[in-house]
């Protein structure tokens, strides 16, 4: 029954949010597009998990802050959300509540820096316009001489760019190079002094990366961060809500989507993908296969034999070592955070009271081991009302990916029993209001959606791994080398969070290169 | 005295300097010019006695020459052969068991990152055979593949006996079942001694393989057995010349391997040393291949090729030209030929010289006598075919000459 032989355009390994954002731009031109998903649900890192799972609607991310505007206006999707401001909350009660440029504290003072803070979100945010244009479009080869049509191409968006950066003027121009490679940590504390503001943007800057504020290259990921307009925006109904709008916009182009639909192998001939076959030994044939699955998983599908030694030797070695874990909370009541107004309890709260306690809560992860004073992004999606039962989402960082022995029941209820402690810090009383807990290590992260290392953005978006070096230098153009195998996840240009441009990126790449 | 059975000492865990090969003690003992060189941090002779002796008894006699130091990395498991075939530009599933196939291996843009022997022992068992230092390349290879991979280049000793009584001297020194070895073929003559038809002359020739225990032991029976067959031991310079006269050429010398250069655009693909014929498009990926397709579109950069000169000065080093005006290249190994006569040499040109434009080429060689220099332009044609090529050493079986 199930030896079948289907065939489509184009074949999408992965149904998360890149992998439908792929399928959906090669759909809407006309191609006959077959995603293909693990689990039985849809999502990746905003999955929300099978039956079996507890029911939170924001299971792991639970945020969409870079989601690019383009993907969003070329799908059509059609998304509720609501925009948020984040409070940074301080031990003494201090909070921060920063609304775009603006920090104010919790009585509706201005923050002693305020004015720091807007001129230095002011100028990120015009440097992470600038290094956004790079992002929707595939990284620059520049292996040709500067006639050849691509090459020169290339060179003109690069010349955009630099025209760009001449036209910040000198000084800015001059800072925009200094500050480019240099760390979050020197930014904020030369401008903000240290504390839950400067706290604040070291952690939105090293979530998910295997790096504290003080590492070089962690500016450049909070510019990142900042592309799209530094909005938050958190679905009404929570991720499960996004990845419905995903589903129905690829839907609505036409694609078929497959779930519990697993992949054995991208079957490669004569240099080239012809399909894939599913474990149940159905073969699908397609003239592209985009895999949203990282490098070296891609690799093993297709054959190792089939790909350079170099390729491969990089692709083993990408840094993709998972920091964030999650914990979702289902609560008697909700929850009360001291010296916190009761409508700020739906802003984004952060626990990060400074640039340092980000860094010494990276420290052990390096050990393999986790802190005792993690940093915190909580959502409190049901804060507008009382009625029950309340939950609480909370990406936590660092937990290590790879502890020495594993992830024990041992291990994993001292991790939790911590987070519970630095929680109870905040919001007293809320353990006693705990009715189910789930705790998400990156192991876990790893097993259930199949990121490398269980890495936030499948791939640490390190300057060694950006560009036309991410995820690795020959992959770095979605092509893979086998003619028709394109990488369309976030390990590929530009990188993580809920954001899209990878998968459509890929998508564009592979009608460029005549591929379907 | 103090009691040293402990601990070895530094010196004796890493022994300073060249380390002498299994078969020094008989070097050294033959050796009256005492001229040794490096290679691959064992020592290795120069010249035993007297290089042109040794030139002509490779052509009219016997040699042995020491090839010990040679990089040997042993590959074996159910994956050794799909493994190999991605490494390497030809295609090793063509190379049966008992065989020996010389090969090039290439980065992933296509550029020679060293070329070999690949000596097949069984379908599963290989022996890759080279000058340049591989482990590290060959572990990233194997990388993904059941295969084990062992260095054995410090615990396998050779020999290469060449020269047109070559096999007499097996013959007499029992080993007389090599007779039925083809060149390239690849047999256990005795229990732990391989003996394959190979080597870098072009004449008729074997090398023999062992345990370095068994080495000096096989030394003494053909040197035994060699009594009336002029065998001589001789050193690099005598084998570089019938190398040359072979048309072989040689890493560092007339190719730069790429993981050894520094410089961009230093590296060399098969196709520009001339090996189209060695890189086999038709079988599955190998590292390179996509860079290698793209440059038999886009066209090579440069040729290497081989040429006879006029006069009979070597022209090592010399600067080529076309119409004696535009420089279009230089000869990367060049020397007088004694066996066929000819002022011969391995270059490098530019393209299209060399390869489609083969007229009016130069060479330009700087002679130096008594303190004295003078430079003479010397006509230069392009050839096809080895300079140095006899019958005898494809005859099987070889007759005793």
């Amino acid at each position: 029954m199930s030896n079948t032989t289907q065939n489509f355009d184009a074949v999408i390994i992965g149904g998360g949010h890149n992998g439908l954002t792929a399928a959906t731009t090669l759909a809407r031109k006309g191609h006959s597009v077959c995603v293909l998903e693990r689990s039985s649900v849809l999502g990746g890192m905003m999955s929300v998990g099978g039956a079996e799972a507890p029911s939170f609607t924001s299971r792991l991310a639970h945020l969409l802050y870079n989601l690019n505007p383009k993907v969003e206006r070329e799908l059509g999707l059609r998304l509720n959300a609501r925009n948020l401001t984040t409070v940074s909350l301080a031990p003494n009660g201090e909070h921060v509540e920063i609304d775009g440029g603006k920090a104010r504290m919790m009585d509706g003072a201005l923050h002693p820096k305020a004015v720091a803070f807007a001129t230095l979100q002011t100028r990120l945010q015009r440097f992470a316009t600038l290094l956004s244009r790079l992002s929707l479009r595939t990284p620059p080869k520049l292996s040709g001489s500067w006639t050849d049509p691509e090459t020169f191409g290339e060179l003109m968006g690069l010349a955009g760019i630099g025209l760009g950066l001449k036209g910040m003027g000198k000084v800015e121009m001059r800072e925009f190079l200094r500050a480019l490679l240099t760390n979050v940590h020197d930014l904020m504390v030369d401008d903000l002094d240290d504390g839950p503001l400067a706290g604040a943007m070291a952690a939105d800057a090293v979530r998910g990366s295997f790096s504290g504020p003080k590492a070089p290259g962690t500016l450049f990921s909070l510019l990142y961060r900042l592309g799209n307009g530094a909005n938050l925006r958190a679905p009404v109904g929570g991720m499960a809500s996004a990845v419905a709008a995903f589903e129905d916009a690829a839907a609505r182009a036409g694609c078929v989507i497959k779930r519990q639909s697993a992949v054995r192998s991208v079957l490669v001939q004569g240099d080239r993908v012809h399909g894939v076959e599913l474990d149940d030994g159905t073969v699908i044939h397609a003239k592209a296969v985009l895999s949203s699955i990282g490098p070296q998983a891609t690799i093993n599908l297709a054959g190792i034999q089939h790909f350079d030694v170099e390729i491969a030797r990089r692709a083993k070695n990408l840094r993709a070592k998972g920091t964030a874990g999650k914990l979702n909370l289902l609560l008697k009541a909700r929850p009360e955070f001291s010296g916190l107004p009761a409508p700020l309890h739906q802003a984004r709260l952060l626990i990060a009271p400074s640039s340092d306690y980000v860094e010494h809560a990276f420290n052990p992860v390096k050990y393999g081991s986790f802190s005792e004073a993690p940093t915190l992004e909580i959502l409190l999606p049901n804060a507008h009302t009382p009625e029950t039962p309340q939950t609480l989402s909370a990406v936590v960082g660092y937990m290590p990916h790879d502890p020495p022995g594993g992830w024990t029941d041992a291990l994993r209820t001292k991790a939790e029993r911590q987070i519970m402690a630095v929680l109870e810090a905040y919001a007293p009383g809320i353990g006693d209001r705990v009715q189910h807990s789930e705790l998400l290590t990156p192991t876990d992260i790893q097993t259930e959606t199949g990121a490398a290392g269980g890495h936030w953005h499948h791939g640490e978006m390190g300057i060694d791994q950006i560009l036309n070096v991410r995820p690795i230098n020959g992959m770095a153009h979605y092509q893979c080398g086998v003619e028709g195998l394109y990488l369309c996840g976030a390990s590929a240009h530009p990188g993580g969070d809920i954001n899209g441009a990878p998968g459509r990126n890929s998508a564009l790449q592979a009608l460029k290169d005549g591929a379907l | 005295m103090t009691d040293t059975s402990a601990a070895r000492t530094l010196e004796e865990a890493v022994p300073l300097g060249l380390i002498p090969t299994v078969f020094q003690p008989r070097l050294e003992a033959l050796s009256s010019a005492k001229s040794w060189m490096g290679w691959a941090g064992y020592q290795s002779a120069v010249v035993i006695e007297n290089m042109e002796f040794e030139y002509f008894a490779i052509r009219n006699q016997s040699t042995l020459f020491d090839v010990s130091p040679m990089h040997k990395y042993r590959i074996q498991g159910p994956d050794a052969e799909a493994m190999l075939n991605r490494m390497m530009t030809r295609d090793v599933r063509k190379i049966r068991p008992g065989r020996v196939g010389y090969t090039l291996w290439c980065d992933e843009e296509g550029m020679v990152i060293d070329d070999g022997t690949l000596f097949r022992f069984g379908p599963d068992d290989f022996r890759l055979c080279c000058q340049e230092r591989m482990l590290g390349w060959v572990l990233d290879a194997a990388w993904g593949f059941d295969v084990q991979v062992t260095d054995e280049s410090d615990t396998i000793s050779g020999l290469s006996l060449q020269g047109p009584t070559s096999f007499s001297i097996l013959k007499d020194a029992g080993l007389d079942a090599a007779a039925a070895l083809k060149p390239f073929d690849l047999a256990e003559i005795e229990p732990g001694l391989w003996i394959s038809r190979t080597g870098f002359t072009g004449d008729l020739g074997y090398e023999l393989w062992m345990k370095n225990a068994d080495g000096l032991a096989l030394w003494d029976r053909l040197w035994d057995a060699a009594r009336d067959w002029g065998l001589k031991a001789i050193g690099f310079e005598a084998l570089n010349l019938a190398r040359i006269e072979a048309g072989f050429i040689a890493a560092q010398v007339d190719f730069q391997p790429i993981h050894s250069t520094l410089r961009l655009g230093r590296g060399r693909t098969p196709l520009e040393l001339g090996f189209e014929r060695l890189v086999d498009f038709e079988k599955d990926h190998f590292n390179g291949r996509r860079a290698l397709l793209q440059q038999r579109q886009k066209g090579l950069r440069t040729h290497l090729v081989k040429i006879e000169l006029g006069g009979f000065k070597p022209s090592n080093g010399a600067l080529l030209y076309h119409r004696k005006t535009k420089e279009v290249g230089h000869v990367t190994s060049g020397a007088w030929s004694p066996t066929t006569k000819r002022n011969i040499a391995l270059a490098e040109l530019k393209a299209p010289y060399g390869g489609q434009v083969q007229d009016d080429l130069w060479a330009e060689i700087y002679v130096h006598e008594e303190g004295q220099w003078d430079r003479r332009l010397v006509p230069v044609t392009v050839q096809t075919s080895p300079f140095f090529s006899h019958p005898r050493a494809r005859a099987t079986p070889p007759r005793p000459f």
